[in-house]
């Protein structure tokens, strides 16, 4: 496992109807250093395309990648799957929150990792690679010791994914309700013209005002 | 800088700050209530999984403000975000379920009825039920609580009918109350703090599926954010100012508070003078502000010379099963399972003390019967696990399909917590918050009772569970606490030696501070201790406008 997943950093709160939550963004106050973006340190495995993306996070390989991993999360049968509900759009707007800045890195390390696996053990990258191929990548992850990065990474993999199918359809994801009519979720949804996402960012800034000042 | 000088200052505005800011307003009082948490107006609170139950909507975050919680005085402690309510106007009862069972006459008086045991610190309430009474009733009539009386062998004794008629319960309540007739059970329907119809100007509950752990978009929840705030406010007497973070009470030459320090929104230290302070921050939060508020003449904290604030600490003991119903398999039995109807609406308190002790306990507590959270993520988090026994891909969906064809009955337990030596609040000096401010440690241990006591309620429910022929019944747990319901850190009590509160909820030491929270509560009796908190601050506020007015 390389450094880049190791550094893996989740959370597991218990919110009121909210069970295990996953968040990112601790580093910024408890380690020291914690908030360098790991970046610099990527080896060249991917080639960032800035210039020609068409995502917010992800390059374009990198947004493939992310979508072959969701899709095999929550593949299409004879029920829409994961791309079907948008889910790497999801993904893709959640790491822009600046609350999530460090999952966002820990996030392009795990794609990165899971990727050069591929590439190690089947000879071609993970979007290459077959469903059956993806899939025992996948488990390798899911099945690794707990604290490992591979475990941490699966974990927050499936946490997005299940958000972006299931979550509310103005983050970008549960397409047409989709995710919503595979549980059979019923509620009142938002009104007109609700964005999830504005409010989330606009509610984590009101609770960093008046961080700094000292009593 | 120092604001003008008010007659009260009240720190919080949940189930205990709101009722005294409205009784003090009407009786002429000038009152100011700090409240750390924004002020939401209905329309805030939305059906958003996502940002309500997965974000740090509510509660805050353990690097910024951290609660540290150790399992007995020999552990490490940890930080978690763990015995938060929500930082909002209104509290926790913004997000509370409303489940508003009242206590029980023994409740008041469980040392004399269990006599001494062993390793826990009981006590008699210096009130009897019959003086709390009048202040249940007047709680609900204010707040708008929605159930029926009905005889049960631990009825407890009311002179009034619920203002509000029961909400509608789904069928499955009628099921329920046959499987307890036949084991001999008294099914009660569970009152709560949710209107049935409209009531002051609030709309009745239009049942929709996100209930518990939300804020209701209709103010048909009677949380003191609905149903008290806006008449304290139209005493215009009464000024809510939130994101105001108090950090410190401050005291004269005599000894007596003059001022809280307070933090303002833009994290600017403010000071509010006042005649009076009244403390209601959550057990937890307000044994925090005090042992904070150290001075000459308190230097282990206010109201704190002897020591005894922060001391049992107490929470509600928790156990919890789930019966699982295949909707298609039942179609015919039952046709009506998949009927959306939110509320279960059942309860069983036969179980609320035993005549002896063959079971190795004498006070139980409440099974509360109810639907599981229809949070979608949250349920599908749940379904999919990780490690080995993690689903993906086929199998998941299929699980999720699986969910979507079933009902899924739990019940919660309620049950005394035994206040006990190694269950108390106390702060570390070398953690701070994002404020600067020590930060509250909580030390749990369970009296080991409880843990029997709890195990039996759990037995009993899954019987009652099972007698509905559920497809699959699982445990969820028998050892738990829950930490949102919480009381105890400064008891009240006629003996200044033995309590931090008098009977009037004045600390002792320092007569014009208050706290009306739930840290009054010698115990934690057997049901969810708000309808509890606000009837005593309503009692409260009463002695304080006879001692105080004219």
């Amino acid at each position: 496992m390389d450094r880049t997943t190791r550094r893996i950093f989740i959370h597991r709160l218990t919110f009121l109807g909210g069970g295990v939550v996953l968040l990112g963004g601790a580093c910024k106050c408890n380690e020291p250093g914690g908030t360098k973006p790991a970046t610099a340190k990527r080896p060249p495995g991917i080639v960032r395309q800035v210039l020609t993306t068409s995502h917010r996070t992800f390059t374009n390989p990198e947004f493939a990648i992310v979508s072959a991993l969701a899709e095999r999360i929550l593949p299409r049968d004879e029920d829409p799957g994961a791309i079907d509900a948008n889910v790497p759009e999801y993904i893709d707007r959640m790491l822009q929150s600046p609350d999530l800045h460090q999952m966002k890195e820990d996030f392009l390390g795990g794609i990165e990792a899971i990727d050069r696996r591929a590439r190690a053990r089947f000879g071609k990258g993970f979007t290459d690679a077959s469903a059956a191929e993806q899939d025992e990548l996948i488990a390798a992850f899911k099945d690794a010791p707990p604290d490992s990065g591979e475990a941490k990474f699966y974990e927050l993999l499936l946490t997005l994914t299940l958000e972006g199918f299931l979550g509310d359809p103005s983050y970008g994801g549960n397409k047409d309700y989709v995710g919503w009519a595979l549980v059979g979720f019923q509620t009142t949804a938002p009104p007109p013209g609700y964005d999830g996402m504005k409010l989330l960012h606009q509610h984590h800034a009101a609770m960093h005002a008046g961080h700094d000042g000292e009593p | 800088m120092a604001r003008d000088p008010v007659d009260v200052c009240i720190i919080g505005s949940g189930a205990g700050g709101a009722p005294m800011a409205l009784e003090l307003g009407r009786a002429g009082f000038k009152v100011v209530v700090l409240e750390k948490g924004r002020w939401h107006k209905k329309e805030d609170f939305v059906h958003d999984e996502i940002l309500n139950s997965r974000r740090n909507f509510f509660m805050p975050l353990p690097w910024d403000e951290p609660h540290l919680v150790r399992g007995g005085v020999d552990a490490p402690f940890r930080r978690t975000n763990e015995a938060w309510t929500a930082n909002v106007v209104g509290g926790g009862t913004v997000h509370m379920s409303g489940y508003f069972y009242r206590l029980k006459p023994m409740d008041f008086r469980l040392r004399s009825e269990l006599g001494p045991v062993p390793g826990a610190n009981l006590a008699d309430w210096p009130i009897r039920y019959e003086d709390l009474a009048p202040y249940y009733d007047r709680a609900e009539e204010e707040l708008g609580v929605s159930g029926e009386v009905q005889p049960h062998p631990f009825a407890e004794p009311r002179h009034k009918p619920y203002p509000l008629p029961p909400l509608w319960a789904h069928p499955i309540a009628k099921e329920i109350d046959a499987a307890c007739s036949a084991l001999g059970l008294h099914p009660l329907t569970t009152a709560r703090g949710i209107i049935s119809r409209n009531y002051r100007g609030r709309a009745a509950c239009h049942y929709c599926a996100l209930c518990g752990s939300y804020g209701c978009e209709s103010d048909s929840k009677s949380s003191t954010l609905a149903a008290l705030i806006p008449a304290a406010v139209a005493t215009g007497n009464v000024e809510i100012r939130p994101q105001s973070m108090a950090t410190e009470i401050e005291v004269d030459a005599a000894g007596r508070a003059k001022s809280v320090v307070y933090l303002d929104a833009n994290g600017v230290r403010q000071e509010q003078p006042a005649k009076f302070v009244v403390v209601s921050a959550t057990a937890v939060e307000s044994a925090r502000l005090l042992l904070n508020s150290q001075s000459g003449r308190f230097p282990r904290g206010l109201g704190n010379n002897n020591g005894l604030v922060g001391k049992n600490l107490v929470f509600s003991s928790f156990g919890q099963s789930k019966a699982i119903f295949r909707v298609s398999s039942r179609k015919k039995e039952w046709p009506w399972l998949s009927d959306p109807a939110p509320f279960v609406q059942r309860s069983v308190q036969d179980f609320y003390a035993m005549p002896d002790a063959r079971h190795g306990f004498r006070k139980g507590g409440t099974i509360g019967f109810m639907w599981s959270h229809p949070n979608p993520i949250y349920a599908a988090i749940n379904i999919a696990g990780t490690g080995r026994r993690g689903l993906f891909g086929k199998a998941l969906k299929d699980a999720l399909r699986e969910y979507r064809d079933s009902k899924i009955l739990e019940f919660e337990i309620y049950g005394e917590f035994l206040p006990n030596d190694g269950t108390f609040v106390s702060v570390e000096p070398g953690v701070k918050d994002k404020y600067g401010l020590p930060v509250a440690a909580i030390t749990l241990t369970r009296h080991p009772t409880d843990l029997v006591m709890t195990k039996y309620l759990v037995e009993r429910g899954e019987e009652i569970l099972k007698a509905l022929h559920p497809d699959r019944l699982e445990r969820v747990g028998i050892a738990g606490e829950t930490t949102i319901l919480q009381g105890g850190t400064c008891r009240f009590g006629k003996d200044p030696a033995q309590s931090v509160l008098d009977p009037e909820c004045r600390l002792h030491e320092v007569p014009n501070v208050y706290v009306v929270d739930g840290s009054f509560m010698p115990s934690s009796g057997g049901v969810p201790f708000t309808l509890t908190i606000v009837a005593n601050a309503f009692r409260v506020a009463n002695l304080f406008v006879k001692r105080h007015k004219g």
